[in-house]
């Protein structure tokens, strides 16, 4: 055996196992950088769930951002009034308001709407709604599919009975990931408001009341009767289809209970205080029609619209 | 073989290492960071970044590190790994503390790939080949040059580079073409890297080399 040989290898390696940690032991303390203790303690408070509302990649760079004051703290979406009273404790500002937003859905078809086809294929709306348009009649309605429901990072939706994606306002953030998966998003089908708002029309097609009526019983059919009910004059048709100002509504219900369509719901965390029963009629068996009778709900169906 | 000036060695050099013998789809090196990070164009752009200036880097110190403590010691022909391995993640932790320091957004834009790729085998597979071009079969001088070594790895990280990039673009078209349900993922990106490597024998003849 060549005992030298194995000195040398011996010697060699140590050699520059010593050099390099001679070397990386210096530079450490030479090019030491110091880290701004209060990044962690943000993101401690941060959700976590790198949703990317914020327009940061990930709830780090957002922590970064925030104690660097480039974007305010209350800049969290998700997060909502907690997160930036906290960021604002960490970095010794005063706390914030926030106006939360909360997603929405303005459909109430679902099983209800008519299909110019029996579609097989995989379960996502963004494939079916390469397929001609896809297979729903309506150019403006919910596929049902739930691709906003895989989307989700929140938990947040799921898809009831009738395939229409139920919004769990207690648990939805305001993200905003759910409008960007909706293939329908360009005709409003999800929107973010906020979650003061009372009452949600669930239907957002702009097409002629008589075609819509062909091919769905939930829509709205722009009868104006709730725009008349209203007293607080926040509720207008505009383009064949009633749009609700939030900043008149005072949540009185009235026009849910004139809809002949049963097409506006209760919805919104102040208006369901019981936070328990959320997406108004989405969730409810009761407002559920057969597509074969296309006679109209009566209003007062549903629990929660009284 | 036919003398060639040596910028045309090089430069033959340079398409061989980067596209002929392409480090992920001819020879599958690498293959790990290739289908582990190539679902997003960012992700991507940054691992290809960091690879390019480590490879180049870390290939050039074992070079001179090769020559100038091993072979003199005669001690190259065993130990080149390990002693190549402690050089490469010694001189990337240097690098990125350096970076961290004085260049921030270079730090920032690498991210976690620079840390990451210390151990990659392309890395370590390109600083081998520069000192020992065995199973480079090209019609080239068995010893690398210090210059032929940075010119051959600058090439082999490029190829990756330009690869991945590639396989990255497929990827995010496929994710949201109607793919069957049962390829949908990870078959279907197995299946686009097979054809894609397909594509890149046609380069095995190019320019006769």
């Amino acid at each position: 055996m060549d005992w030298a040989l194995i000195v040398k290898a011996g010697l060699a390696l140590a050699g520059i196992g010593i050099l390099i940690a001679v070397l990386l032991s210096t530079a450490a303390r030479k090019f030491h950088v110091d880290v701004d203790e209060r990044v962690e303690q943000i993101l401690g408070v941060l959700p976590g769930a790198n949703c990317g509302a914020c327009g940061n990649p990930s709830c780090f760079g957002a922590a970064e951002a925030m104690a660097a004051e480039r974007i305010p703290v209350t800049s969290c979406v998700a997060g909502g009034q907690d997160v930036a009273s906290g960021v604002a404790h960490v970095l010794g500002q005063d706390t914030p308001s926030v106006e939360t937003v909360v997603s929405v859905r303005h459909c109430g078809g679902g099983t209800n709407a008519s299909r110019s086809f029996a579609y097989s294929g995989a379960t996502s709306c963004n494939v079916v709604a390469k397929l001609s348009g896809g297979d729903l009649k309506c150019p403006a309605g919910c596929f049902g599919y739930g691709d906003c429901v895989k989307a989700c990072p929140f938990d947040a939706m799921s898809l009831d009975e009738r395939n229409l994606p139920v919004i769990d306002l207690a648990k939805c953030t305001g993200c905003g990931i759910c409008i960007a998966e909706c293939p329908r998003s360009g005709s409003g089908l999800l929107e973010l408001v906020t979650d003061e708002g009372a009452v949600v029309v669930r239907c957002s097609s702009h097409d002629r009341p008589k075609e819509r009526k062909a091919y769905c019983s939930m829509c709205c059919i722009a009868c104006k009767k709730c725009e008349k009910a209203c007293p607080a004059d926040a509720i207008h048709v505009i383009d064949l289809n009633a749009v609700v100002d939030f900043a008149k509504c005072t949540a009185c219900g009235q026009c849910v209970a004139v809809c002949p369509q049963s097409c506006i719901d209760i919805t919104g965390r102040l208006a369901l205080a019981s936070a328990a029963s959320i997406d108004g009629c989405g969730s409810k068996v009761e407002g559920f029609v057969p597509l074969e009778t296309k006679e109209p709900v009566a209003a007062g169906v549903r629990d929660d619209a009284s | 073989m036919q003398q060639m000036s040596w910028l045309t060695q090089l430069g033959l050099l340079l398409i061989g290492a980067a596209l002929v013998q392409n480090i992920l789809l001819t020879r599958f090196i690498a293959l790990c960071s290739f289908f582990g990070i190539s679902n997003s164009m960012k992700t991507s752009v940054g691992m290809s970044l960091a690879v390019i200036f480590v490879m180049v880097m870390a290939s050039s110190a074992t070079w001179i590190f090769y020559y100038a403590v091993l072979k003199p010691l005669g001690v190259g022909e065993f130990l080149y790994i390990p002693a190549f391995i402690l050089v490469i993640a010694g001189l990337v932790q240097f690098v990125e503390m350096y970076l961290r320091k004085y260049v921030p957004t270079l730090y920032r834009a690498m991210g976690i790939y620079l840390p990451l790729i210390t151990t990659n085998c392309a890395v370590l597979a390109a600083a081998t080949e520069s000192v020992k071009p065995g199973f480079f079969k090209m019609n080239m001088p068995y010893n690398f040059s210090f210059v032929q070594a940075v010119v051959y790895t600058l090439g082999v990280a490029l190829g990756y580079g330009f690869a991945l990039l590639c396989f990255t673009a497929l990827r995010e078209r496929l994710d949201v073409a109607p793919t069957l349900r049962s390829l949908k993922g990870a078959p279907m990106s197995f299946i686009a890297a097979g054809l894609l490597s397909l594509g890149y024998i046609g380069l095995g003849s190019l320019f006769g080399l």
